[in-house]
């Protein structure tokens, strides 16, 4: 059966080629006159403007880099009295307000360094800087905050933020500080 | 090892402390030291006119003579009194002369040159009122080496003649910011050869020798965490300890069996002890206050520390047994000490004292619970440690601006400064 169609097509098409050969060749049309009338111009607009949806704080933030956020310091550090590791009444507000962005920025985790100053001995001050970041902690996780976006750590006396010897740098030195590790 | 009887040990603390504090007067002299003995160092003899040897005996000469000198066990003679007598003839010498400018012990070292670039450091020891041979060593080294032939010729010196462990090869690690980041460096007990150990841009912290000098344990600030790791100096390898929590101050036991170190692996600073690999770990102290900064014993079986456990802010000095077990206090007067370190000879414990802003170092004698204030200086004199025999001890100063390494005898005399370069702090001596 499809032998006898393949043939029939084969005989069919032999059938149209000779007889397209065998008609005779007609004159080709003259090519159209060119016409007179130029195409209409049309304006090339810009493509309708994409209205961005605002960003949200959220994607601000997940926009930035790491080091960006922390240049910013959303975070406000904290600090603490001579020898002592207990939140004071001042830093209370600056936690509050950092666990409110922690809060917003719920997928956030953040280090808390323990820092102390000149006049604690390498040693004790190495000890002394994990009991102030531990005190922040636990104080960030009494508002709420889940203790595993939270990690901590001790630097000692290491990393001054400021070189001076006045009772002004070493308050500043006195200090707990907030870097965000993950977003 | 002493143990205190509480009784006792408290009124005579009590009667110490106006010796601690107010005005500190009282200084140990050298009499209950070994008496220095009279040794003759006349200068070495080279065996080659080639200005290289020459060179290299001179070299050599200095550095046995400083090494001696700062032994504290001998009395170097003058140069001068050599001119006294007739000159040095290392095929006959004539003991009766080194007698007569008062000589115990004469030493005669001499430089020969040896294929390419090395020489041959022969040195001889003779006891002189005897008028015989005591023993005699022969090194030979690369000319670049021979300071390091020459420190163990006196460490050989002070062995054969006091029979103590020398300290003269012995080695200090400790932490430089020279190069930009604390790391980790390593120099000869007088302060040459400062070379780096690590080689990163994170903090590395509190170094401690293992005993046979092959291992150091560490803080590293890996991965935003402080843990606690063993730099394998052979090996050139780096196995962690803890990484869990803040992990600091470690100690090797005398044995080299275990590792002290203070973590925050169970939410507060305590004392932890390891096996040597750093596996096993086990806790020794149970309190809220901060433990930490342990110490061993000489003997293995104790180990000093501090704590705050009296009064927040306010460390004391301890001995616990090594298991954790029989916690004293061993420090009275005074409200901040720390940094403990247990002297080679077990008798004493120097440490850390704060008055007003001011460091110092303090030596307790646990034999008659005495206390004596090695340093005054009117600077931060912290993290004290130990020669192995015990007569140094070297520490961190910020005496002279930036802080730096210095080296002070037990007694007080010698001191000296170690290194120049960045910030150099947390120092630990050898064994």
């Amino acid at each position: 059966m499809i032998k006898k169609i393949v043939i029939l097509t084969f005989v069919c098409c032999l059938v149209v080629i000779f007889t397209a050969n065998c008609k005779p060749k007609a004159k080709t049309a003259p090519p159209p006159p060119p016409a007179k009338e130029q195409p209409k111009v049309e304006k090339v607009d810009e493509a309708p403007a994409v209205k961005k949806p605002a960003m949200t704080e959220e994607e601000i933030f997940m926009s930035k880099s790491l080091e960006e956020i922390n240049l910013a310091a959303p975070l406000k550090m904290i600090f603490f009295d001579y020898d002592r590791y207990l939140i004071r009444d001042d830093a209370k507000p600056v936690l509050d307000a950092n666990s409110g962005w922690l809060r917003k920025f719920s997928s956030a985790k953040i280090l808390i360094e323990g820092h102390c100053d000149e006049r604690g001995t390498e040693e004790y001050n190495l000890a002394l800087g994990e009991k102030r970041a531990k005190s922040a902690f636990d104080y960030l996780v009494s508002l709420g905050i889940s203790p595993q976006r939270i990690k901590f750590i001790s630097y000692g006396k290491s990393q001054s933020l400021d070189n001076g010897h006045t009772e002004m740098a070493w308050q500043r030195n006195r200090r707990a500080q907030f870097l965000i590790i993950e977003k | 090892m002493i143990k205190p009887k509480p009784t006792i040990f408290v009124i005579l603390s009590l009667t110490l402390t106006p010796v601690l504090f107010p005005q500190q007067e009282v200084y140990i002299t050298l009499k209950e030291g070994v008496p220095a003995i009279g040794l003759a160092l006349p200068n070495f003899i080279s065996r080659s006119s080639s200005a290289g040897t020459r060179e290299a005996a001179a070299e050599l000469y200095q550095v046995v003579s400083d090494d001696l000198t700062y032994s504290r066990i001998f009395t170097l003679l003058p140069k001068k009194y050599y001119d006294y007598i007739r000159p040095l003839d290392s095929s006959n010498i004539y003991f009766k002369d080194w007698e007569s400018i008062q000589a115990n012990i004469l030493f005669v070292g001499e430089v020969t040159e040896s294929e390419g670039e090395n020489i041959v450091f022969e040195g001889k020891l003779y006891d002189v009122k005897g008028a015989r041979f005591i023993s005699g060593k022969r090194y030979q080294a690369s000319r670049n080496l021979c300071r390091l032939a020459a420190h163990r010729m006196a460490d050989e010196i002070v062995k054969v003649l006091s029979g103590e462990k020398p300290i003269f090869t012995s080695k200090i690690v400790f932490v430089s910011d020279r190069d930009g980041n604390d790391e980790l460096y390593m120099m000869d007990y007088d302060g040459q050869n400062q070379t780096r150990l690590t080689f990163n841009t994170i903090r590395d912290y509190t170094p401690a020798w293992s005993p046979d000098g092959k291992k150091i344990a560490y803080t590293s600030y890996k991965n935003l965490n402080a843990g606690l790791y063993i730099l394998d100096l052979e090996a050139g390898k780096v196995s962690p300890v803890s990484t869990r929590g803040t992990n600091f101050s470690p100690s090797f036991s005398p044995d080299g069996k275990r590792l002290a170190f203070c973590s925050t692996m169970d939410g507060n600073t305590e004392i932890y002890v390891a096996n040597s690999d750093g596996k096993n770990t086990k806790r020794l102290t149970f309190n809220e206050a901060i433990d930490s900064s342990p110490s061993w014993s000489p003997t293995n079986r104790e180990i000093t520390f501090i704590s705050d456990r009296s009064g927040l802010g306010q460390p004391q000095v301890y001995i616990m047994d090594a298991e954790g077990s029989n916690v004293r206090r061993v420090s009275f007067g005074g409200t901040y000490h720390d940094a403990p370190a247990w002297s080679p000879s077990g008798d004493r414990i120097v440490y850390v004292s704060r008055v007003e802003n001011i460091f110092d170092l303090y030596l307790l004698n646990l034999r008659n619970n005495q206390i004596v204030k090695l340093t005054e200086s009117n600077a931060r004199n912290e993290s004290p440690s130990w020669s192995s025999d015990g007569r140094h001890i070297v520490f961190t100063s910020n005496l002279s601006g930036l802080l730096q390494l210095y080296a002070i005898d037990y007694d007080g005399a010698n001191l000296r400064r170690l290194t120049s370069q960045g910030n150099n702090k947390l120092p630990d001596w050898s064994h």
